[in-house]
This record gives C-alpha cells, sequence and structure tokens, in this order.
C-alpha cells in the first residue's frame, strides 16, 4: 500500500516537473529564434517571414533529441531509489 | 516591509535546515555495546519520532521496536571536528519501509544481527561506523534511526559524507534551474498579460476622461457667458 502511494504520487509530482521543464524548454528556445531573427532583420523583415522563421525553429526543435531528454525526469529518480534500496539493505 | 521579509525567510531558512538535519544521513563511530527490543507507546506527538514501517503500523497504539545501545565518539559542528570524548548513544532500529524519510529501509533484522555480532567490551573494543538520521532527545524519548553500520579498524577513520554532498549540489542545481524557469514564466507569460491590462486600463481611464470633458462643455453651453 504504501509503494502504491508513492508511485502515484511520485508520478503526479514528476509529471508537474515534467510539464514545467517542457513548456520552459520550449519557452527559451523560442525568445532565441526571435532574438536571432530580429538581430538578422533589424528592418523587421518581409510580412509573415518572422512567424514562419519561428514556427519551422519550433519544429526542428521538437523533432530533435532535446524534449527526449526531458523524460529523464522520469528515469533518473527511478533509477536513484533502486540504487538506494539496493545499497541500504544489501550488505 | 523589508525586515518582515527578511524575518520569513530566515524563519523558512531555519525550518527548512532543521528538517534536513533530522531527515539527512549522519555517522557516528561507534562501539555496540548490547542489542534490545522494546515495547513502545505510539499514541502521542512524539509519534512523529517513530517510523511508519508498513501500513497497519500507522493506527497501531503500541508496538515492539528494536533498540542499539553504543558508546560514540563525540563530535563537534555537525559531525565535522572530532573530539576526544565519548558519550553513550542508543539508537532504533525501524523500517522505514515506502514512507518518510525515503531510506526504503526494509533490512531491520539483518541490521541487528550485525549490529550484535559488532558487540564488544571497553576492553576489547570493535568499532563500527553507524550511518543514521534523526534526534536523541531523553526528555521525549526520541531516538535516531540506525540505517547501516559497518566495522572499521580505528576509531580515527575519516568519512566523507558523499550522498550529503551529491544531496546539496542537486539542491542548488534545482534552486537555481527553478529560479530560471519562474523568471522565464514571469518575462513571457506574466508581464505581457500585465503589460496589456495596463494598457487596457490606460485606454479607458482616457475614454472616460474624454466623455467627461465632453458632458463638461454640454454643462458649460447652459452657464452664463458673462461669467465667464
Amino acid at each position: 500500500m504504501g509503494f502504491i502511494k508513492l508511485v502515484v504520487f511520485g508520478f503526479i509530482g514528476l509529471t508537474v516537473i515534467y510539464l514545467s521543464i517542457s513548456l520552459f524548454s520550449r519557452s527559451v528556445r523560442k525568445e532565441r529564434l526571435e532574438d536571432a531573427f530580429d538581430e538578422a532583420h533589424p528592418d523587421g523583415g518581409a510580412a509573415g517571414a518572422r512567424d514562419a522563421f519561428i514556427a519551422e525553429g519550433l519544429a526542428a526543435y521538437d523533432a530533435s533529441i532535446r524534449p527526449k531528454l526531458i523524460g529523464l525526469v522520469y528515469v533518473v529518480p527511478t533509477v536513484v531509489i533502486g540504487t538506494i534500496i539496493y545499497l541500504v539493505n544489501m550488505n | 516591509m523589508r525586515r518582515v521579509k527578511i524575518t520569513f525567510r530566515v524563519i523558512v531558512f531555519v525550518l527548512f535546515g532543521t528538517l534536513l538535519h533530522y531527515a539527512l544521513p549522519q555517522h557516528d563511530i561507534v562501539r555496540v555495546v548490547n542489542t534490545y527490543q522494546e515495547r513502545q507507546d505510539l499514541n502521542d506527538w512524539t509519534r512523529i519520532f517513530w517510523a511508519r514501517p508498513d501500513t497497519q503500523s500507522a493506527t497501531l497504539v503500541n508496538r515492539d521496536v528494536q533498540f542499539i545501545q553504543t558508546v560514540k565518539q563525540r563530535t563537534a559542528l555537525f559531525g565535522f571536528v572530532p573530539r576526544d570524548a565519548t558519550e553513550v548513544m542508543v539508537y532504533r532500529n525501524e523500517d522505514t519501509g515506502w514512507s518518510w524519510p525515503f531510506y526504503f529501509k526494509f533490512d531491520t533484522a539483518n541490521l541487528q544481527t550485525e549490529a550484535a555480532d559488532l558487540a564488544s567490551t571497553a576492553e576489547a573494543p570493535k568499532w563500527a561506523v553507524i550511518t543514521h538520521y534523526g534526534w536523541r532527545n531523553e526528555y521525549i524519548s526520541a531516538f535516531p534511526n540506525a540505517v547501516a553500520i559497518r566495522p572499521v579498524d580505528n576509531p580515527d577513520v575519516t568519512i566523507i559524507p558523499w550522498f550529503n554532498i551529491f544531496f546539496f549540489i542537486f539542491l542548488m542545481v534545482a534552486i537555481v534551474f527553478g529560479r530560471a524557469m519562474w523568471r522565464q514564466f514571469r518575462e513571457r507569460s506574466v508581464d505581457p498579460l500585465l503589460d496589456a491590462a495596463g494598457h487596457e486600463l490606460d485606454e479607458v481611464q482616457a475614454s472616460v476622461a474624454a466623455r467627461r470633458g465632453r458632458i463638461k462643455r454640454w454643462l458649460d453651453t447652459w452657464r452664463a457667458k458673462d461669467k465667464g
């Protein structure tokens, strides 16, 4: 029962962290794309070019490995807990 | 206001530090004297200083708890400075199971056996390092919970608290990361909303001012012109 409680609440907590980091990482990437475009086009560029550039950059970001690495938020604590269980109870 | 803020921060910091001092592992150099088992009453507020080894134990009014009696090397400054003196220390030995604090300890019976195996006399001492968490308090009968024991050759061994080192590094990284996330969230999501709301407010105020201006002008048409 204690185990189920830990799994359920742990999963909820880690999901909150996972979603926060996902949003944060995407937001940082978007800001960087905006800055890159503004630097390259000080006059503002053609109509719609800025949105297209950012959409393209975010699509590339979604396809890259970075957002998938955020899944480690679930993996690392599980491995750490497994290691602690092993170290504390084995001799 | 500034003083209130500082006071609040100090209180939070002290409470958090106290919690960590209770829950993080510490190492004592001890000589085991004996082990025993005693029935403990668990039905008042000092219940928080006993573990909850399994779900049914949460509702028990009393149960048997195992203890390890030791003579311990005294230390100062959170165990970092060894002192040339000894004191007695009694540890409880309880499973923590799957609940707080998260040691995932299930080997209480084995640990009790190891401790009993290391028992020695003052004349022929066998030294050991006990890993534990928790506090000893005689007045409310609180005992630190032993988590592991390993024999050492002499009482002067240097112990490096690896877990605590990694824990505090991780804590720092998490705090810095959390701050960065919060700032990004404010900069990109909250501030634009506030700006938009502020802009809206300005427009409303301007239109109210304009309307008032119109009403005033209309009222002015009723005033006698020579009064000026």
